[in-house]
């Protein structure tokens, strides 16, 4: 099929699979040589047989397969259909008035299309149009929920033939967006298409049971367990902050004691677990950098209190209350006067926009992002740094939830301003970012074939921005290149495409987040902090 | 879910190549994950695996890969050596650790 031609009532058309990935779009030099990028691998048979690969040969949802029976396929469909009807009912509280918004004044200028990174890396591919998945939902809307015969159906776009097939690939073309929101920013009616994404994923998980292992089980069901999602219970958190204590004095040769459950403490910095465990060196610096300015902060080593992630407001709004309430009980129990979170981007939006909404009065401890505190521990010379210790090239990645979704801009600029005279930016930036290709859950969503869907097609545009942005020195592989991405999951997503068109061994592409970059400028400390400057 | 058979026992992976039931794990079963990864399995993994058992069973979790390097004197790329697959997805699934989760 002519991929150009592919329409919404297609996707309920008997197929083995609806699109092929090819004729993506062109990378810049060096990856413009043949042979530079890696093949998209073919899709096992089995994978076909037992989950939903039909869409576009990739399958991010390990728990979505395929019905035994007829009457598992129709309680399947029944159960898509009542959550549908749900979310357009006045239960879908707070959701409901932006959605229907977007659900009926489209008007279908596709101004969103050329700002979507995912449609544009697969070469404006339809499938991956922003608007493509609204369409099917408006048309399996109409065909239940509106009254008329089968021509006027026709008419309103009632055209779809609903069955398993169409619904999960609807289920998995919701796992096709990275819900940045840049689509709604630049519509021109303010309508959020990232929304029908988002309400898909929720109709999954909340009304049929159905979400990505890593997501859920592994994920939020994990964290509510054993407080975090990397199952760091809290004697693993405490020998992990015992070793980065060790692990600061044999590396820069200052001893630091890092407070533990302090009470009453100013701040509570709260980490996404993920950096202890993957980038301990992130949480280290952190506590480098507060202890030197002289910050009254604390981390929490109760239950949950020490891990900011909250995959819910991705995919279950349920499961991102739970952890929300129990995240901000740790913080009250301590007595601390703020929570700080560290860097990671969706848990300053649980924490800062998310939960803001489900709580108030007492239940509520005030959250801010650790952004304009550092600065300003910069900016009133608290910390003192030499610019040219960061003698490399950097460039910024802005994270869409603190920048585009909150507006966290200009700090993380200054910061570098003051740490670095090589600092360049990407283009597009600031608010008008890119997604790395990891948000929404993509980062760590690695069943079967889709880490190369993200390092491939979602991540793709990124690495663009990366190779333009560092394109005087990339074949230049004695100068390391610094991509600066204060995010975990933005940082998985780095790890992944460096390793993927192997950018780090080829070219000396490095990345970190910024507090180890501040940390490695700091006129206190007389050795390198960031490893790739060892000898 | 793929299959591993261990002498007369056949155990249960998942996609990944990981133990789906950790306590299936003993020696025997090490030596039959180290063939999915093409590892012979020398005293110099077995010094790691131990470590990685030692650990799983005080605190339920993998330790930080830099925890490891330096409880066990090794460098990063000597592990890659050892393990091809790295400290995650080698490592720790013939030491038969379950699979890493969340942001790491």
């Amino acid at each position: 099929m002519n991929q150009k031609d592919l329409r919404p009532q297609e996707l309920g058309k008997p197929c083995e699979q609806l699109i092929q990935l090819n004729d993506l779009m062109p990378l810049s030099f060096p990856y413009d040589q043949p042979g530079m990028e890696p093949d998209f691998p073919d899709v096992k048979p089995e994978w076909r047989e037992k989950y939903c690969t039909s869409l576009d040969g990739c399958a991010g949802i390990d728990t979505l397969q395929r019905p035994k029976t007829e009457a598992e396929e129709i309680e399947f469909v029944q159960k898509f259909l009542n959550g549908l009807e749900k979310i357009f009912s006045d239960a879908n509280n707070g959701v409901l008035q932006p959605l229907k918004l977007s659900f009926e004044y489209c008007a279908k200028c596709n101004t969103c299309s050329d700002a979507c990174h995912i449609y544009k890396a697969s070469g404006d591919n339809e499938l991956y149009r922003p608007i493509f998945r609204a369409d099917v939902l408006r048309k399996i809307y109409n065909k239940y929920f509106t009254s008329g015969g089968k021509l006027y159906k026709k008419f309103i776009g009632g055209d779809i033939d609903v069955n398993w097939e169409t619904i999960a690939r609807l289920g998995e073309l919701a796992y096709r967006c990275n819900l940045c929101r840049r689509c709604a920013q630049t519509c021109p009616l303010g309508l959020d298409n990232s929304l029908f994404a988002k309400e898909i994923r929720k109709i999954f998980s909340q009304e049929m049971g159905i979400a990505p292992t890593p997501l859920h089980d592994k994920g939020t069901i994990l964290q509510l367990k054993t407080g975090s999602s990397t199952g760091v219970g809290k004697a693993a958190f405490v020998d992990m902050v015992e070793f980065m204590e060790e692990d600061i004095e044999d590396r820069i040769g200052r001893k630091i004691k890092i407070p533990i459950d302090k009470k009453g403490a100013d701040i509570l910095l709260v980490h996404n677990t993920g950096e202890f465990v993957a980038w301990p060196e992130n949480p280290a610096a952190f506590a480098i950098l507060f202890e030197e300015a002289g910050v009254d902060w604390t981390l929490s080593s109760d239950m949950i209190g020490y891990d900011s992630v909250n995959y819910g407001i991705w995919y279950d709004d349920a499961q991102a209350k739970k952890v929300a309430l129990q995240q901000m009980q740790a913080a009250k129990e301590l007595g601390v006067r703020r929570i700080v979170i560290g860097e990671c981007g969706h848990a300053h939006k649980a924490a800062g926009v998310v939960a803001d909404r489900f709580l108030y009065g007492e239940d509520k401890v005030p959250v801010e992002s650790w952004l304009p505190i550092m600065w300003d521990l910069v900016k009133n010379k608290r910390l003192r740094f030499d610019p040219n210790k960061n003698n490399f090239p950097i460039t910024l990645h802005d994270p869409c939830n603190m920048v585009r979704q909150m507006g966290i801009v200009q700090p993380q600029r200054d910061i570098l301003k003051n740490i670095t005279h090589q600092f360049r930016e990407m283009t597009p930036h600031g608010v008008d970012n890119y997604c790395c290709g990891g948000g929404s859950g993509f980062a760590i969503m690695n069943s079967f074939n889709f880490d190369k869907f993200r390092d491939k097609l979602s991540a793709r545009v990124k690495f663009e921005q990366i190779l333009r942005a560092f394109s005087d020195t990339i074949d230049d592989s004695s100068i390391p290149k610094y991509i600066c991405a204060p995010c975990s999951n933005c940082k998985g997503t780095m790890r992944g495409i460096l390793k993927y068109y192997d950018a780090t061994e080829k070219f000396n592409v490095q990345y970190g987040g910024l507090v180890e970059l501040m940390v490695n400028a700091l006129v206190s400390v007389d050795k390198p902090y960031l490893e790739f400057l060892d000898e | 879910m793929a299959e591993l058979k261990v002498g007369d026992r056949i155990l249960l992976l998942d996609e990944d190549g990981f133990l789906d039931n950790a306590a299936d794990w003993d020696e025997e079963v090490a030596h039959v994950l180290a063939t999915t990864e093409e590892v012979e399995l020398t005293q110099e993994h077995w010094d790691i695996i131990n470590y990685l058992r030692e650990y799983y069973a005080e605190f339920g979790v993998a330790p930080m890969v830099r925890k490891m390097l330096k409880d066990t004197g090794k460098k990063q790329s000597e592990i890659y050596t050892l393990f091809p697959s790295g400290p995650g997805k080698g490592a720790c699934k013939i030491a038969g650790l379950p699979k890493p989760t969340g942001c790491v």
